[in-house]
C-alpha cells in the first residue's frame, strides 16, 4: 500500500485537488440525498457513468442532477445536453468552466 | 480450450486467434484501430463466444444467483438485465456477469478471468441443486455494436427492437429459430448481443455481416472492444479487471447490492475491506499522440515519488491519443494532475476525466431512426 504521507505533493497539485474535492463531494452528497441511492459519497467513483450503464439512472433523475448542479452552483446546464452528465467527473468539468468564465451562466 | 462454434467461418473471414482464460477468441481480423474506429462511425459484428452462457427457470434460478453474485438479482424486473459481477471467496473479481430476466427463464452469461474449472466450482455448477443449463457450446453468441448497429437489428427483426433500452432482453426469431436478443454492449455505442442455438449460428453471421457490409461497417475482434470499453469507458474484466481484482479500487461498487444482510460469494471481505476505507483507485489518464509509454505495470510518479502504477492502456481512435487507467492513492486520485510514467523524471500522463469521448449513438434519438 502507497504511503503519500512523505510525498511531497506539489502546491498547484493541491491546489487543484482541494477545488475539485469541495465541487465532488456536493455533488455525491446532493446525488445521494436526492436520489435517494443506497451508497456513502466514497462508494461512487468519479467515473462511474450516471446514465445507462453504471448508476442507470433514468430521465428523470437526469433532471434532478440538472436540478442539483444549477441550485448548488448557481448555473445553467443547457437543455437537452446529457453530454455533461455522463459522469460526476464531467459534471465536475462542466462547474469548473462556468466557475472560471468558460461555460454558461445563470 | 473451447474454441468458436463459428471458427470455420471465422477463419475464412481472416480471423486471427489467440486465448483468453480457457477461451479461444479472434484478436482482430485486420487493423484493431480500424475495427474501432467502424463502431465509432458504422457497426462492428464480433465474435464473443468467449463468454460462457447459462439459462435456468426464473423460480430457482433467482435465488441461486442471489446467493452468488454481488447485485440485488430477486429485483430484476421482467425483461431487464443486471450487471455485476461474480467474486471468489476473498472477495476478488472472478468474472462480469449479466443477469437477464426473460419471462418465466433466467439468461445469465459471463466473461471471466478464471479457468472454466474454477468458475464452476464458484457457480457450484456441479451442485445436485443446481438449476443453470450451460447454452455455451450449443449456442454462438454474437455481438453487434456500433452508431448504426440498430440499423442492422431493425431490419433482421423489425422495428420494435428500437424501443428496447440499455440493458434489456428480449426473445426474438431468425429462421424460425429462437434467438435471445440482450441489448447489452460495452462500447458506448449502440451494442446488442445475440445468443443463436447452433443450427442457425452460421446463417444468421452471415446475415448480420451482409448488414455490417451494407452499412459500410467491419468484423470486428476484441482487441478492438479492448480499446472501445477504455475510451468508452467501460468496466474491462480482461484489462483493469484482471491487473487490479478489487471490485472497490475498481470503483464496481455500483455492481454490488451495499444492503445489511445481503450475502453473496465473497461479501464478508468486500465489506471488511470498505469498512476499513478504500486506499487507492483507478483514474483516467491520456498521453500525448504519438506516445507508447503508458504500458500496464509501468510505475507512476508524482512529485518525484511512486505512487501508483498503469493497469490498462491502449490507443483511443476518437482522440487520436493513448489513454490509460493508473491505480492511485485516493488523496491523488482526482483529475487535472500528471504523473510520470516509467520514471520521476518520464512522460507526463494527465489524469482526465472519463468517459472523455460523447459517443456518436448519445446524438440519435428514437424518432431519428
Amino acid at each position: 500500500m502507497t504511503d503519500i504521507s512523505n510525498i511531497p505533493v506539489p502546491a498547484d497539485s493541491r491546489q487543484i485537488i482541494g477545488r475539485r474535492a469541495r465541487i465532488i463531494n456536493t455533488i455525491k452528497e446532493d446525488l445521494i440525498r436526492r436520489l435517494n441511492l443506497p451508497y456513502e459519497p466514497e462508494d461512487l467513483h468519479e467515473d462511474v457513468s450516471l446514465l445507462g450503464s453504471g448508476l442507470g439512472l433514468d430521465s428523470l433523475d437526469a433532471l434532478e442532477i440538472v436540478l442539483c448542479i444549477e441550485n448548488a452552483f448557481g448555473i445553467k446546464v443547457p437543455d437537452g445536453d446529457v453530454s455533461v452528465l455522463r459522469s460526476i467527473n464531467t459534471v465536475v468539468d462542466f462547474v469548473l468552466e462556468c466557475q472560471d468564465g468558460k461555460g454558461e451562466p445563470q | 480450450m473451447r474454441s468458436p462454434l463459428l471458427k470455420d467461418l471465422l477463419t475464412a473471414a481472416g480471423a486471427r486467434f489467440s486465448e483468453r482464460f480457457d477461451a479461444e477468441v479472434v484478436s482482430a481480423f485486420s487493423d484493431p484501430g480500424t475495427e474501432a474506429g467502424a463502431v465509432r462511425d458504422a457497426v462492428g459484428l464480433t465474435d464473443m463466444s468467449h463468454m460462457r452462457a447459462f439459462a435456468m427457470p426464473e423460480e430457482t434460478g433467482l435465488d441461486y444467483l442471489d446467493a452468488l453474485l454481488a447485485g440485488n438479482v430477486p429485483r430484476i424486473r421482467f425483461g431487464r438485465i443486471l450487471h455485476t459481477f461474480l467474486a471468489d471467496d476473498d472477495g476478488m473479481l472472478a468474472a462480469d456477469c449479466y443477469v437477464a430476466n426473460n419471462d418465466e427463464e433466467i439468461v445469465f452469461a459471463l466473461e471471466s478471468i478464471r479457468p472454466d474449472a474454477e468458475i464452476d466450482a464458484l457457480l457450484s455448477l456441479h451442485g445436485e441443486s443446481c438449476p443453470a443449463t450451460e447454452l455455451t457450446a450449443g449456442h454462438a453468441i454474437l455481438g453487434l455494436d456500433g452508431f448504426h448497429a440498430w440499423d442492422a437489428v431493425k431490419t433482421l427483426f423489425s422495428a420494435d427492437v428500437l424501443g428496447l433500452p440499455y440493458l434489456s432482453i428480449e426473445n426474438v426469431e431468425f429462421e424460425g429459430e429462437p434467438v435471445r436478443l440482450l441489448r447489452a454492449g460495452k462500447t458506448a455505442e449502440f451494442g446488442y448481443l445475440l445468443i443463436v442455438p447452433r443450427a442457425k449460428a452460421d446463417a444468421l453471421f452471415t446475415a448480420l455481416k451482409a448488414q455490417v457490409d451494407r452499412l459500410g461497417g467491419r468484423l470486428c475482434g476484441v482487441d478492438a472492444h479492448d480499446r472501445l470499453r477504455l475510451e468508452g469507458r467501460f468496466f474491462n474484466v480482461f484489462a483493469e479487471g484482471q491487473n487490479v481484482r478489487d471490485p472497490l479500487q475498481l470503483g464496481l461498487q455500483w455492481m454490488i447490492d451495499l444492503e445489511e444482510g445481503n450475502a453473496f460469494r465473497g461479501d464478508e471481505a468486500i465489506r471488511r475491506r470498505r469498512e476499513a476505507g478504500l486506499k487507492q483507485k483507478i483514474v483516467g489518464l491520456a498521453a500525448e499522440p504519438g506516445s507508447d509509454t503508458a504500458v500496464v505495470g509501468a510505475p507512476l510518479f508524482h512529485g518525484g515519488t511512486e505512487v501508483g502504477s498503469v493497469v490498462a492502456s491502449g490507443p483511443s481512435h476518437v482522440l487520436d491519443k493513448p489513454l490509460a487507467l493508473g491505480l492511485l492513492p485516493v488523496e491523488l486520485a482526482y483529475v487535472g494532475l500528471g504523473f510520470q510514467v516509467g520514471a520521476a523524471n518520464g512522460p507526463t500522463l494527465r489524469s482526465i476525466s472519463m468517459p472523455p469521448i460523447i459517443p456518436r449513438s448519445l446524438t440519435i434519438k428514437l424518432d431519428e431512426m
